[in-house]
């Protein structure tokens, strides 16, 4: 009974909408069918009558929804200008509004004539456009064959692009397309450092350079050696000889006169400030190689004599001292010419 | 409490605009105590401060939008003010403008306001790239410049207005599937809504009153910053082997919109 109840509540609602309809787009035509006249002021209802209603009033809402569906799934399909399947869509409409008794359905016809209109106003936009229509499925073929696509149908493989099954696109494809489409935007380059950001970490090329250099540097030695033997060799030998031919002097000087020579005596030669300096050069290496030795005489002044050979080997145990022997060219001028009166004095002396 | 601070120092006029607009989301009231400063308080500001803080403070700026645009995605002013501007906020007027010329100047770019509503910026190539010559520095090409390029001309073509269906079908006749994962641009349909709406590329609005809910797609005030309608049409001339010219209305609007760009070029340069 509160099935009834709501029924007749409802059966008021519908009584307004049919009034609404008959007087908007065309006459609601009484139901013949069932024979069902759902009269606000009527209570009594056939439970039988109901269930075919029911089942009248799915089927006609299913219905719409099957129109409203086609209309929003081929809808370009539909602007086509070629065909009239709009009108065909709302003759249908036209149809099934008669069947139409409760608010639900209503709202589904209303919600279709929303969806109609909708697509009504596109297509009348196209008509009254001027100039070409543009058409994207032409575009997207157009752009297919731009972005280079392989018509070529291999019957044996499965084209790896599912859809369309007829050639495929290139891997570069897009790249091509975004390339061309670089003119149309005057898009900022992105802002990027060019050599990234730095480590902290010590880099591992310190140890690559290292081994370049030692590379170069073995070479460089093997080229060297050769040439500096060869230098040092001539001087060797140069030196060798006059520290020979000094030590002859020096021993020879000593037979003469077994007392200590005077170094500066010895060592000067008035003639050559250079050939003196040579002289204190190779001199060194007589003291050095212990052959020969310097000490001091009874008046603080340095003199030198030959070692025994006899001695030599022991001259090496013997403390060493070194000293720097300095001379120039004003020194040497004024030791000279002392010199020379020493000599020119002595041999008066002698004489 | 914080935002009681800051407002002690800004001046008493835009005070008096907090309290009524005492209903906003806390992004659009930092913006709000963010007040444009009158000419008279940025004179007063540069005052106070060295030529070199305001130079070192434009750097700041230059860099922090630089940055920022490597996504493409617009920088708020708010945003701005907040991470780098700071104490700056007085003289604000003066640093987006020597901000701007740095960029016009150095980079050859253009510091561009497309939303004055709600503050936003973009960074914008100054040179004309369809009269330039190609780069001599090899760069990658983007691939997603291409998928956009595709919807923004069906768009434009179609009047500046489609739903969203024509645009799905449209790719999916070029093999990109909304509902599958493509090979070059992965989750197409995120890619399209999400990050092209939010780089401003595109604007994806629902349309009211309908069931289920469908939305349309429009130009995106990035691409009417960046993008050439008259190259687009060319494009298509070359593509269809058809006069441009054939499609009248788009043409016209092609014409129409050099005209406005230029005085839109002018009125962008007055960033109040």
């Amino acid at each position: 009974s509160r099935l009834v109840m709501r029924k007749a509540r409802t059966g008021g609602d519908d009584e307004a909408v049919r009034q609404n309809g008959s007087s908007s787009r065309r006459r609601a035509d009484q139901h013949q069918g069932d024979g069902e006249d759902h009269d606000s002021s009527s209570g009594g209802v056939q439970d039988d009558d109901d269930d075919n209603d029911l089942g009248l009033r799915r089927e006609i809402r299913s219905k719409y929804r099957d129109l409203i569906n086609s209309v929003q799934q081929n809808r370009e399909d539909m602007l086509s200008p070629s065909n009239n399947k709009l009108t065909e869509v709302l003759e249908e409409a036209n149809k099934l509004f008669k069947d139409v008794r409760q608010a639900r359905e209503a709202a589904l016809d209303a919600q279709l004539l929303v969806v109609a209109t909708d697509l009504g106003k596109e297509k009348a936009s196209q008509l009254f456009s001027e100039g070409s229509a543009f058409d994207p499925t032409a575009f997207a073929e157009h752009l297919l064959s731009f972005m280079g696509l392989n018509r070529l149908e291999d019957e044996d493989d499965e084209p790896p692009n599912g859809c369309a099954g007829d050639g495929y696109l290139p891997k570069d494809a897009w790249h091509r397309l975004a390339r061309k489409a670089e003119c149309c935007f005057r898009t900022a380059p992105s802002f990027h450092y060019m050599m990234g950001s730095f480590y902290t970490e010590p880099p591992p090329p310190k140890q690559r350079i290292e081994r370049q250099r030692k590379a170069p540097s073995k070479e460089a030695k093997r080229i060297m050696p050769t040439q500096l033997k060869k230098i040092e060799e001539s001087h060797q030998e140069a030196t060798e000889k006059e520290v020979e031919r000094i030590l002859g002097y020096l021993k020879s000087y000593y037979q003469d006169d077994p007392s200590p020579i005077s170094y500066y005596e010895f060592v000067i030669d008035p003639n050559s400030f250079s050939r003196t300096v040579e002289n204190i050069f190779h001199t060194s290496f007589l003291i050095r190689d212990g052959l020969a030795r310097l000490k001091l005489d009874s008046d603080k002044l340095p003199c030198i004599e030959p070692v025994e050979e006899g001695e030599v080997e022991a001259a090496g145990s013997f403390s060493r001292k070194q000293c720097i022997v300095s001379i120039s060219p004003k020194i040497w001028r004024v030791s000279s010419f002392e010199l020379q009166l020493q000599i020119l004095f002595r041999h008066n002396h002698e004489m | 409490m914080t935002q009681r601070k800051r407002l002690s120092n800004v001046q008493s006029s835009s005070q008096s605009k907090r309290q009524s607009n005492s209903f906003m989301t806390q992004e659009e009231d930092e913006d709000a105590t963010f007040t444009q400063p009158s000419t008279s308080q940025v004179q007063r500001g540069l005052e106070k401060l060295t030529p070199a803080q305001v130079d070192q403070k434009t750097a700041e700026v230059v860099q922090y939008i630089l940055v920022k645009d490597q996504k493409k995605i617009p920088v708020r002013r708010a945003d701005l003010v907040k991470h780098v501007v700071k104490d700056y906020r007085t003289v604000y007027p003066e640093i987006i403008k020597r901000a701007m010329r740095t960029f016009e100047q150095v980079f050859g770019l253009k510091l561009v306001e497309i939303d004055s509503k709600n503050h936003m910026y973009v960074l914008v190539n100054n040179l004309d790239a369809s009269t330039a010559r190609p780069s001599p520095v090899e760069r990658p090409s983007n691939p997603k410049m291409g998928l956009l390029f595709v919807i923004l001309s069906v768009i434009f073509m179609k009047g500046g207005v489609v739903r969203e269906n024509l645009i799905w079908n449209t790719l999916k006749k070029l093999r990109v599937d909304p509902g599958q994962r493509h090979e070059e641009f992965g989750d197409v349909r995120k890619v399209i809504t999400d990050e092209f709406v939010r780089q401003r590329y595109l604007e994806y609005v629902r349309i009211p009153h309908t069931e289920p809910v469908e939305y349309e797609f429009r130009w995106g005030q990035r691409s009417d910053m960046e993008v050439s309608k008259a190259q687009i049409l060319e494009f298509m001339g070359q593509l269809h082997e058809q006069d441009p010219r054939s499609w009248t209305q788009q043409y016209r609007e092609v014409h129409s919109a050099a005209a406005a760009s230029s005085s839109q070029a002018s009125s962008s340069s007055n960033h109040r």
